[in-house]
């Protein structure tokens, strides 16, 4: 498979969200805006990248045995520089994000990739799986908070899109909205698919 | 035998390359952290209370309240505000555990006659679009000028003088609850808190 073929299948082919369902807590968690989505987006996509090139160079020092410890130990250590880096230039984004950027350690679509991908793989093959499989996960995350924003609080990435006038449906801010927004994305996505 | 080394090597090997690359982030970012929180906490400051020229984030007093639930002395740290060294306020911070949600952090600046100059939510996890209003400035606003002896500390739908809000009364009858409680500990602290020195 050619490395174009490498990047593109994570945004649409194999979307971590739309196509396999993966990496749902933080999904529906933080998108109650678009640029909560954003932020949760980009600090996954680098984890992403990094594990996935730091356990393909290790992929075969690591005893198969104790892998999934090893590679936890791995996603763990960039999820911690993520949040201290956060913490330190960018902290309205770290408070609105909360408890949910330590969470990315568990997102099963980063412990996904490593399994399945970067350490079956060389290097450069596994960094272009992960900044694929990233940017489609961001690009998820973007899509749900926007529509949420502009239905819950009448806004895109803090602008006011209708004026004053405009009463928000809280619903779509509110943990349902994420549910509902999610299945209408999905059924329209596998329409899309089925007629292509 | 031989086997169980070599995975312990592994992983030892791993673990300590992570906690080395953690120690040098962990350097990296101290500072700008710490510069951070004191920004925050200058912001929260430097809404409650009246104008201030000095820096009330250094210039504080420690008061022991009570004991929390596992026996340790809980510390109210008391945040002086000065214009041209003469006292204009005191801000400090207050917990209300009784929210729908979690706990409210709480900011209140007082002046020294005791009346609130106003009031900043630092932190909730109140309902979005109920619950929440209690962060918004119409709400907060309505604490401004109040004190213990000038006003009635309860909600109006327990007869007393607070807005409550439409859908959410518990939100605002935590806040109005923990703010009383903190004022009262002002009222009876009042000259520790305000004389003179203090830790700096």
């Amino acid at each position: 498979m050619s490395l174009v073929k490498e990047f593109t299948k994570g945004i649409w082919k194999e979307n971590a969200v739309f196509k396999l369902l993966l990496g749902m807590c933080p999904l529906l968690a933080v998108t109650t805006s678009a640029e909560n989505g954003l932020g949760m987006g980009a600090a996954s996509t680098f984890v992403l990248v990094c594990s996935n090139v730091v356990v393909a160079i290790l992929r075969k020092l690591i005893p198969p045995k104790v892998r999934i410890p090893a590679f936890i130990i791995i996603i763990a250590t960039f999820v911690t520089v993520v949040q201290l880096c956060m913490e330190a230039w960018v902290y309205g984004l770290y408070q609105s994000l909360g408890i949910f950027i330590p969470l990315i350690v568990v997102n099963c679509l980063i412990l996904g990739r490593a399994e399945a991908f970067a350490s079956k793989r060389p290097v450069i093959d596994a960094a272009v799986d992960g900044l694929g499989m990233g940017l489609g996960f961001t690009l998820a995350l973007f899509i749900l908070g926007a529509v949420r924003e502009v239905f819950g609080s009448g806004a895109i990435l803090g602008f006011n899109l209708f004026g004053a006038s405009y009463q928000p449906i809280l619903l779509m801010i509110l943990p349902p909205g994420a549910f509902i927004t999610l299945g209408l994305l999905l059924a329209l996505m596998s329409r899309m698919s089925q007629k292509s | 035998m031989k086997d169980i080394i070599r995975l312990l090597l592994a992983l030892t090997l791993i673990a300590s390359a992570a906690g080395l690359i953690l120690s040098q982030v962990e350097m990296a970012t101290r500072e700008p952290i710490k510069e951070q929180r004191r920004l925050q906490m200058l912001k929260a400051l430097g809404a409650v209370l009246p104008a201030f020229d000095n820096s009330p984030d250094t210039d504080t007093v420690t008061l022991e309240n009570g004991v929390d639930k596992k026996g340790r002395p809980v510390k109210v740290i008391f945040y002086r505000g000065r214009k041209a060294e003469e006292l204009v306020g005191a801000a400090f911070k207050v917990i209300a555990p009784d929210g729908y949600s979690g706990n409210i952090e709480v900011m209140v600046g007082v002046k020294p006659d005791q009346q609130i100059n106003a009031i900043e939510i630092l932190s909730h996890a109140e309902t979005p679009g109920l619950g929440d209003k209690i962060a918004q400035s119409r709400y907060k606003d309505g604490f401004k000028g109040k004190s213990l002896t000038n006003a009635d500390w309860r909600v109006k739908k327990d007869g007393g003088e607070f807005d409550q809000i439409t859908g959410a009364t518990i939100s605002p009858r935590a806040v109005v609850g923990a703010v009383k409680k903190g004022l009262e500990f002002y009222r009876d602290n009042q000259e520790k808190i305000l004389a003179k020195g203090g830790q700096q």
